[in-house]
Parts: structure tokens; C-alpha cells; sequence
């Protein structure tokens, strides 16, 4: 009998926890072939949630984090993504292209605010995809950006793209990047491919400067551009590379060490080296007191936190029932939002929801990032 | 009660081979089925979506059992196969607008002739060579889901409608459960009858002593390409099934890893038993998701040990697959085989 009632007790007690709560999913990637940055991001997203918890919740609601690790398979995204819905979310924090993409119609369908961390610029289209949201310029625009520093920079005006053979890689190429190089009048010498997990780049190189290419875009992550700058030194080839957000970070220098010396890369965020911007300043002290011991942060950790910092927020400004219309219609009269100087301001607008579309271009100098430009637009 | 002889006691070849032993067994199978059209009105989305990725999973692993299993030949291509097939019917959906009863089965009979085009090195090679010659298949075919996008929309992706049946639009789970659940009856029944016949006595043979086989007159190159082309077959309809139910594919739905798993679900089922092939694909199919609630669980509580976890995860799926190999290298369908004698033996099991 004392059994039954301790039982009963604690049932009512779970469903009493669980009464004032708003849940929301996120997919991430601890330990597939993207947890090199997977990892970090998710820490960002885990640390933003707790800081919004110590600070009042979502108007006084506990926000619960559902955090599944998919390992970058498609069916395994799916698995969760029905699960998160049996859990009644309200909104999901998603990852890579492929997943976001086999998710797009499902999200349309039952109507679940969902932010990728793929800047893959065809999901950003409310037409087709009314409910998928971007924090952070697409890979479009960050190849359309680039292209413009080499029309402004170059003296060949030549450029070649780098890329892995895959959505991710082709993304911000073709056609988008290829027909805005014809389009400002920069040409377009060669295209290589280079495996995501390449430790020889040798080939590809030597074809890329046989074509004359003053400039080359990389789209990949570390270890392939590491690889690239590595070869492209021992074969002494002045190339100069800008590499896609993936590639840019204090991991590459560790990886490449001097051969990383004059890489560009854009990046829509801050990096943790930068404190005179107020959001690297909080979140040097939001670590100091949950993570004592951690003394640096990459910068997909960054990401992560800004990106569910807007979408947090967004919860939070929503008036009236926690509903996926009406938390798309805040994110939609979203206007120069800002994330404490973590990137650009947000916007958010009915016929795009591209959040950023400025970034900065940076030069890797002794070892350091340094922003060379402003934060510039492609249009 | 189950009240028949204690052991195999045939007098036609006729009731050897039947499929209900006994009316016994002809009343559960029959039940069975009827709960699991009854199932669907008592459970969730969620487990709904489990019992359609199984659905589709056994169609693939019985395709994959009676070239494998029941002939013999090895084949890590799977994982392509089932991609034609979706490629197919998303194609042949948005090119000609074709009702999905008709893609199918067309999916179905393409994906056989790219899987029988595949399967002639197999007169030559055998064993490990030839998992390498379908390996290469596998390549091959993941090369050209990349790149003739006028087919496949490259990497971006094809996305089609939802299957349509007399204006009763396939789009949420519950609906494509039972067109799940009818077509996974008819191909396994399919399958069934195939092993039974002429052709599956064929194919068994060419397994067991393929120079005894040819001896007795079998074409081996003939059921050889036959027993690719059935077995695409079937992966060309699990992929049609597939691309119908996300209604969007994308070349990494198709990769090396889901050949592996569909030739681990073969292995851990029982290779060339049916009924193994169907307890495989719930096995793998279900096993992430197992896994996945076990370590929410401890991380909930735990939350420092995520990562541990996430890696125990990974290496939980591999211990237990070498597991299955080391105490049960027959299979799953052994143990069900094991269990059935128990109650039938019981109380007397000697």
C-alpha cells in the first residue's frame, strides 16, 4: 500500500514538473564524421539554454533541451525528429544539409520552427520552406562575398573552387557561386574536388596552379583545408586561398601551423580572440563561471550560442500561445536583432530567412585572425 | 493447445513444404496479421514510423537474403540498389506523373536489370571477390546519384509527391502504415513461395556445390543473374517504398554504411531463412533507437558524461553484433526456432 502511494506520488509529482515546461529539440553531432565541429556547437547550445534557465526561463517556463546526438545519418534524424514531436516541442534547433533537407517537408507539414546549422542558401526560401531558419550568412553568400574581395583585391582576377563532392560542398558553387563570378566579371579557371578526410592534395594543386589561379575558394572543414595549405606550400604554389566558414578557425592554425600563415576565411561570427565585442566579453565570464577550467572556445561554439540565443529569444518575444505560427510571425518581424556583436544584427522578413547576410573576411597573421574588412554584403 | 507430433513426421513432400504445419500455426500466423492491422489505431507517431522504416527494412533484407542467403552470393550494393529504386520512382513520379501503383513495380523491374547488369562478374567470381565487384557497384552507383543530376537533381536532391491512392494522399504515418504493412505481406509471401519452388531448390543448390549443381543440369550463370535480379527487385521496391515515405532523396540516403547494415541484418536474422531476414530488420532497425533511449536516459542524469556515452553508443552497436556471431551464428530465427520446440516439447523435452 506505502509502495502504491509513494508511486502515485512521485507520478504526480513528474507530471508536475513536466506542466511548466517548454521543450525544445536540437540535433547534433557528438561522435559522426562531423563531431570535429559538432561537438563544439553543441556545447554552445547547451550553455545557452542553461543561461536562459538561470535568467527567468521563457517568461518563467523551464526551458527543456531535448539534445540527440543523430551521428550525421539521415534515418536516425528522422527517428528523433518524430520522437520530438511526440514530446510536444515547440521548436528544433537542426544540423547538417542532407538531414535538414529529408526533415524540410515534415517541418512544413506540422508547422516546427526549425534552425539548421547548414547555410545551404536553397532552405532559406519561405516559398518552399516556410518554417526553416538561418543564423548565419549562407554559403551562397559567403562564396558571392569572397568573389567580390577578389574582384576588388585580385590583380588576375582568377579564381579556382575547392570542394568536397557532396551537398554541402557543392552548395555554394554551383550554380550560385559560378554565376556570380561570370556576373562581376571574375573568371573561373578550374574546379577541384578534395575529399572531406583528404591527406593528399598534391594533384589537384598542381592542376589549379597550372590554370593560373591567382585566388581559390575552399568549402570543406579542417582537416581538408589543412591538407590543401599544407600541399600548397611544400609545392611552393602562391595561390592565395579563402576558405568557407567550416574551414576558419584556431583549430585550422593548430593543424596547418605556418602553412596557415595569409589564409583568408569568412566568418559571420565573432571569434573568442576578439573581446572588445560585448557578446566574446559575456561569454569570457558565462565561462569562467560554469566552465572554470576552459580557457578557450572554437568558434562553432559561438555558433551554436548565437544561433539558439536568436532562437531563445524568439520564444521568449512570442505573445500568446507557444504555436509554430506564432513563433515564425516573430521571427519574421525579427529587424537588426541583435546578438551582443556575436555576428551581424538578425533580420528576418517574409521573403527571407536568411538571418545575416553581412560578414567580415579575416587573414590568419602570427598565428591570430584578423578581420581585414568590415562586415560586408554580396548585394 | 498444439497438438501435434513431437518432431518432424511428414509423409508427403507436399506437407513438407507447406507453410502452416498445422492449423495450430495457421491460426497464430492469421492472427498475427489481423493485430497487426489492428495495431496502428492504439500507438503514436512515433512508433508508427518505427513499424514503416521496419516495414521497408524487410522488404530490403529479403531481397538481399535470397542472393546472399539462399544463393550464396555476397553483396555489399544493397544500400545502391535501394537507391535506383527510389530514383527510380521519383523520377518516373515527376517526369510522367505515374501513380505509384505503377512506379513501383516499374522501380522495382529497373533496379533488377541495373542489379542483374551487376551480378554477371558473379559467374566468374565468388566469395570475396565478388563482394568487392558489388562494392564497386556500390561506388559506381553512389557516382552517378551525384552527378546526373537530370535524373537525380544531384546532390540538391529529388522531391516528389506523396503516393496517392484513389485520392487518399499517403502523407502522414498512419496512412502509410498499412500500404506498408500490405506490400511487406505480398513480398514476403513472394519470397516465401520463391524458396519453395523450382527456382529457390535452384539457388540452394548453387550455394551448397555449385559443380554438384551443374552436374544436374542448373544453369548456373542463368539463376545466378536471376537471383541478383530478385533480389534488386525487392531493393528496388524497399527504395521506391522509401522515397514515397520521406518524399525526398538525396545521394546520402544510399551510402556503403546502410549495405552494411542491410548485410547485417541478414546476419544477425539468420541467413537464408526468411523469417530471419524479417527478425534482423527489427533488430537493426530498432537497435539505435534502444541504444539512443538508454544513454537520453543516463545523460539526463549525468549530463558530464554525454560524450562518454555518445561513444559508448557507437561501440555498443558493434559489441553486440560481434556478440550475435559468437553465441548465436545462426541467428535470431535459431532462437525463435528454440523457443517454439521448448513450448512444444514442454513438459516432456526429450
Amino acid at each position: 500500500m506505502k509502495k502504491l502511494l509513494v508511486l502515485f506520488i512521485s507520478v504526480f509529482l513528474v507530471s508536475m514538473a513536466y506542466a511548466g515546461k517548454v521543450r525544445v529539440g536540437a540535433l547534433v553531432d557528438l561522435t559522426g564524421p562531423t563531431g570535429d565541429v559538432g561537438k563544439p556547437y553543441a556545447e554552445g547550445v547547451r550553455d545557452c539554454v542553461r543561461y536562459f534557465n538561470e535568467n527567468g526561463g521563457i517568461n518563467g517556463n523551464e526551458v527543456e533541451l531535448l539534445m540527440v546526438d543523430y551521428q550525421y545519418k539521415i534515418p536516425q534524424a528522422i527517428a528523433a525528429y518524430k520522437d520530438f514531436l511526440r514530446k510536444k516541442v515547440v521548436a528544433i534547433h537542426g544540423w547538417g544539409t542532407g538531414d535538414t533537407e529529408a526533415l524540410s517537408k515534415f517541418i512544413t507539414k506540422d508547422k516546427i520552427p526549425y534552425f539548421s546549422a547548414s547555410y545551404s542558401e536553397h532552405i532559406t526560401d519561405p516559398k518552399n520552406n516556410p518554417y526553416n531558419f538561418l543564423v548565419g550568412a549562407t554559403y551562397s553568400d559567403q562564396a558571392r562575398i569572397a568573389l567580390k574581395f577578389i574582384k576588388d583585391k585580385g590583380e588576375k582576377k582568377t579564381v579556382a573552387f575547392i570542394y568536397n563532392d557532396t551537398g554541402f560542398g557543392r552548395s555554394p558553387f554551383f550554380p550560385d557561386g559560378e554565376e556570380y563570378a561570370k556576373k562581376i566579371g571574375v573568371q573561373l579557371v578550374d574546379k577541384q574536388v578534395v575529399d572531406l578526410k583528404a591527406l593528399d592534395a598534391t594533384s589537384q594543386l598542381l592542376n589549379l596552379s597550372k590554370a593560373g589561379a591567382e585566388y581559390a575558394l575552399v568549402q570543406e572543414t579542417y582537416m581538408a583545408a589543412s591538407t590543401i595549405l599544407k600541399d600548397a606550400k611544400k609545392l611552393g604554389i602562391d595561390t592565395k586561398f579563402i576558405g568557407l566558414n567550416w574551414t576558419f578557425g584556431k583549430t585550422l592554425i593548430d593543424l596547418a601551423k605556418d602553412a596557415a600563415e595569409g589564409y583568408y576565411g569568412t566568418s559571420s561570427f565573432a571569434f573568442w580572440g576578439q573581446t572588445d565585442v560585448e557578446g566574446i566579453k559575456f561569454l569570457h565570464e558565462l565561462n569562467k563561471k560554469y566552465h572554470p577550467d576552459v580557457t578557450f572556445r572554437e568558434v562553432n561554439y559561438i555558433q551554436g550560442f548565437s544561433s539558439m540565443y536568436v532562437l531563445l529569444s524568439a520564444l521568449k518575444m512570442t505573445k500568446g500561445e507557444l504555436t509554430g505560427e506564432n513563433i515564425k510571425k516573430t521571427l519574421e518581424s525579427f529587424k537588426d536583432f541583435s546578438t551582443m556583436g556575436l555576428t551581424a544584427p538578425v533580420t528576418f522578413t517574409k521573403e527571407s530567412h536568411k538571418g545575416i547576410k553581412a560578414l567580415k573576411i579575416y587573414q590568419i597573421k602570427n598565428s591570430s585572425m584578423i578581420p581585414v574588412t568590415d562586415y560586408i554584403t554580396a548585394d | 493447445m498444439n497438438y501435434t507430433n513431437c518432431g518432424e513426421f511428414q509423409t508427403s513432400y507436399e506437407k513438407d513444404a507447406a507453410i502452416y504445419k498445422s492449423l495450430f500455426s495457421k491460426i497464430c500466423i492469421y492472427g498475427f496479421l489481423i493485430s497487426l492491422f489492428v495495431i496502428p489505431f492504439f500507438i503514436d507517431d512515433y512508433f508508427l514510423y518505427l513499424f514503416n522504416i521496419i516495414f521497408i527494412a524487410v522488404i530490403g533484407a529479403v531481397g538481399l537474403n535470397i542472393l546472399t542467403g539462399i544463393t550464396g552470393l555476397i553483396s555489399l550494393g544493397q544500400g545502391a540498389f535501394i537507391g535506383v529504386g527510389a530514383y527510380t520512382a521519383g523520377y518516373l513520379a515527376n517526369q510522367y506523373g505515374l501513380n505509384f501503383v505503377i512506379s513501383i513495380p516499374i522501380a522495382g523491374l529497373i533496379t533488377a536489370i541495373v542489379g542483374m547488369i551487376f551480378g554477371i562478374p558473379s559467374l566468374r567470381l565468388k566469395g570475396l571477390y565478388l563482394s568487392i565487384a558489388t562494392l564497386a557497384a556500390q561506388f559506381i552507383l553512389e557516382f552517378i546519384f551525384i552527378r546526373a543530376e537530370f535524373i537525380t537533381g544531384g546532390v540538391t536532391g529529388l522531391s516528389l509527391d506523396y503516393a496517392n491512392f484513389f485520392n487518399i494522399s499517403l502523407d502522414n504515418d498512419f496512412k502509410f502504415y498499412f500500404f506498408g504493412l500490405i506490400m511487406t505481406i505480398l513480398m514476403v509471401t513472394a519470397a516465401k513461395n520463391i524458396v519453395r519452388t523450382k527456382i529457390g531448390r535452384a539457388f540452394l543448390s548453387v550455394r551448397d556445390n555449385y559443380i554438384a549443381a551443374e552436374a544436374m543440369g542448373i544453369n548456373i550463370f542463368k539463376y545466378k543473374i536471376l537471383s541478383f535480379g530478385i533480389s534488386s527487385f525487392y531493393a528496388g521496391v524497399a527504395g521506391a517504398m522509401w522515397a514515397y515515405y520521406v518524399t525526398i532523396i538525396t545521394p546520402e540516403h544510399f551510402t556503403i554504411g546502410v549495405s552494411i547494415q542491410y548485410l547485417s541484418m541478414i546476419i544477425i536474422g539468420g541467413l537464408g531463412k526468411i523469417l530471419g531476414s524479417i527478425f534482423g530488420a527489427i533488430f537493426i532497425t530498432l537497435l539505435p533507437e534502444v541504444l539512443r533511449f538508454v544513454t537520453d536516459y543516463f545523460t539526463s542524469s549525468y549530463p558530464f558524461l554525454t560524450q562518454a556515452f555518445a561513444s559508448i553508443r557507437e561501440a555498443a552497436f558493434g559489441i553486440v553484433i560481434i556478440i550475435f556471431l559468437l553465441f548465436e551464428p545462426e541467428g535470431l530465427v535459431r532462437r525463435w526456432n528454440l523457443i517454439k520446440a521448448y513450448f512444444k516439447l514442454w513438459p516432456f523435452s526429450y
